[in-house]
């Protein structure tokens, strides 16, 4: 119960975090977002027994969360969430793989390297999508969409998703509270109450999201979304992406840290 | 000024559950008229509100603002002049930070980003949460939501308010800013609400609604004191116009009238 009224503060913690002034958060969103995009795809892009090569890769998170103050404990925690899903997909693989290789006396399968390397950009490129609300916002995000001609409706379809998600928590909760208070003495809900209750959530939330719809609706909202902010992208934007994006192809063509560790080793020769 | 009327003639509207909820409602409202609304739960008063603001459409019937039928084509024209503010606050303040709802309006109405700001502070300054602007709207409190859903319906600067319960679910002190803040408008206004007393304070003019139907139109005073037509409806006279319940004294105002 408590846990539902807590995630909900939560959802809004990404929103809240968008507010703040940080350099990070006046770059223009169009611009972190094609940053991000480029990043997801080259950090996709490794193949699957290439783990030193993103290493790098960290640099850009670790980069936003200290100059766009996003607290690192709140967002690492929703990576957690995502990581069940990761470690379905990849825990077949070491029993497939049947490649094996020596790690200090073991002979282990080539398949926990590839496991590894889903969780390690699994983590990569979550944070960094995550980050990316949390320094750009929602809104801006609608916009640096709108600015990049994708259809109306298909980011109409994600703002509102967005704030349906709150719509239905808020709903859920208050049905939960109702339902806690007269269902003394059980834990979470009893299954022969799981058909109508979600019945009932369903058929709240549309109402609700209908109240909403049409208060934007009065508003003079036709679809279009206005965030406000100046669609001004200035040069110091533009060194952003152009310093990002030749970073992340650098680190995709060149394995800096082998390149590291060869010129220490090297040195030390 | 007869741009700024409003005029109901024979609206009807049924819900597809076969629900009669509006049955020939006809009035109009003049230019800085305040007309109060009331009924019992369920006597069509939200639906008629819905019926003017043109969400939904009569299916016989029709609504005109000044010279303007309200059809499909001219709504974005009509809402810039009618706002409503809704029961929930919560269904109209749907932004991140107060500020951003109040600009909701004029940012779709494509004025400057310079006007719009002018628009939001005077607005807020108006209700008089101008030092929230920056707050989410869900941190606030039931009085500071409902004043920031009334900005953020001023910011639109519309000629007619249409309100839907504005005081439910206030307490006292944040129910008497609310009614001293409709009392200094100048808009005509259009008020449902079950707190008979505030509609007595501000309104001139009521019409009582009884199963989609209007029963009586005509002046506050009179009709909040008709015992019988209001016991009839399903409502009952304000309490500043009921006996004193301690000595059953009869009030002042009700003797003056009676005689």
């Amino acid at each position: 119960m408590s846990g539902m009224i807590n995630s909900l503060y939560n959802l809004r913690l990404l929103d809240d975090l968008a507010k703040k002034g940080t350099s990070i958060h006046r770059v223009h969103p169009l611009i972190k977002l094609l940053t991000t995009v480029v990043y997801l795809t080259v950090v996709v892009s490794f193949g699957r027994y290439q783990i030193s090569g993103l290493m790098p890769f960290l640099f850009y998170p670790v980069l936003i969360f200290a100059l766009g103050e996003v607290p690192v404990l709140p967002i690492l925690k929703r990576i957690i969430i995502v990581e069940p899903l990761i470690i379905g997909i990849g825990i077949l693989n070491p029993i497939f793989d049947h490649q094996t290789f020596m790690f200090g006396g073991f002979t282990v399968s080539m398949g926990w390297v590839t496991f590894l390397s889903i969780m390690i950009k699994c983590a990569l490129t979550v944070t960094v999508a995550l980050l990316l609300v949390a320094t750009t916002g929602m809104d801006g995000l609608a916009a640096a969409m709108r600015m990049l001609k994708i259809p109306k409706a298909f980011v109409l379809q994600l703002v509102l998703t967005y704030r349906y998600i709150a719509v239905l928590l808020e709903e859920a909760a208050r049905t939960l509270r109702a339902y806690s208070l007269r269902a003394p003495g059980q834990r979470g809900i009893h299954r022969s109450a799981w058909g109508t209750l979600a019945g009932q959530l369903l058929l709240r939330t549309f109402d609700r999201a209908e109240r909403v719809y049409q208060g934007m609706c009065l508003k003079g909202f036709t679809g279009e979304y206005y965030t406000g902010k100046s669609n001004r992208i200035r040069i110091i934007d533009l060194f952003f992406l152009a310093g990002w994006i030749s970073f992340f192809v650098i680190a995709r063509i060149y394995n800096i840290p082998m390149l590291l560790g060869s010129l220490l080793t090297g040195v030390l020769n | 000024m007869s741009h700024h009327k409003l005029e109901a003639k024979e609206l009807h509207f049924t819900y597809p559950d076969g629900n009669k909820a509006v049955n020939g409602i006809s009035f109009m409202v003049s230019h800085g008229e305040a007309v109060g609304i009331i009924g019992a739960n369920g006597a069509g008063k939200s639906t008629l509100l819905m019926l003017l603001m043109g969400v939904i459409f009569p299916q016989k019937g029709e609504v005109i603002v000044g010279d303007v039928h309200v059809t499909k084509k001219t709504l974005s024209m009509i809402r810039q002049r009618l706002g409503m503010v809704f029961q929930d606050p919560d269904d109209q303040l749907f932004m991140t930070t107060v500020y951003d709802d109040v600009a909701f309006g004029p940012r779709n109405y494509k004025l400057e980003e310079k006007e719009v700001e002018e628009r939001v502070l005077k607005a807020l300054e108006l209700v008089g949460i101008l030092h929230l602007k920056d707050r989410s709207p869900y941190k606030l409190s039931g009085g500071e939501k409902r004043a920031a859903a009334i900005a953020s319906v001023l910011s639109m600067q519309p000629d007619v308010l249409i309100m839907d319960e504005p005081t439910a679910a206030l307490d006292p002190k944040s129910r008497r800013r609310v009614i001293q803040l409709l009392k200094s408008f100048k808009h005509t206004k259009i008020i449902t609400s079950h707190d008979l007393d505030m509609i007595l304070e501000i309104c001139e003019r009521i019409l009582v609604i009884k199963e989609g139907e209007i029963v009586a139109d005509g002046e506050t005073r009179e009709i909040l004191s008709n015992a019988e037509l209001l016991d009839s409806c399903g409502l009952e006279m304000p309490f500043s116009l009921q006996d004193c319940p301690l000595c059953g004294s009869q009030k002042q105002s009700l003797k003056k009238l009676n005689s």
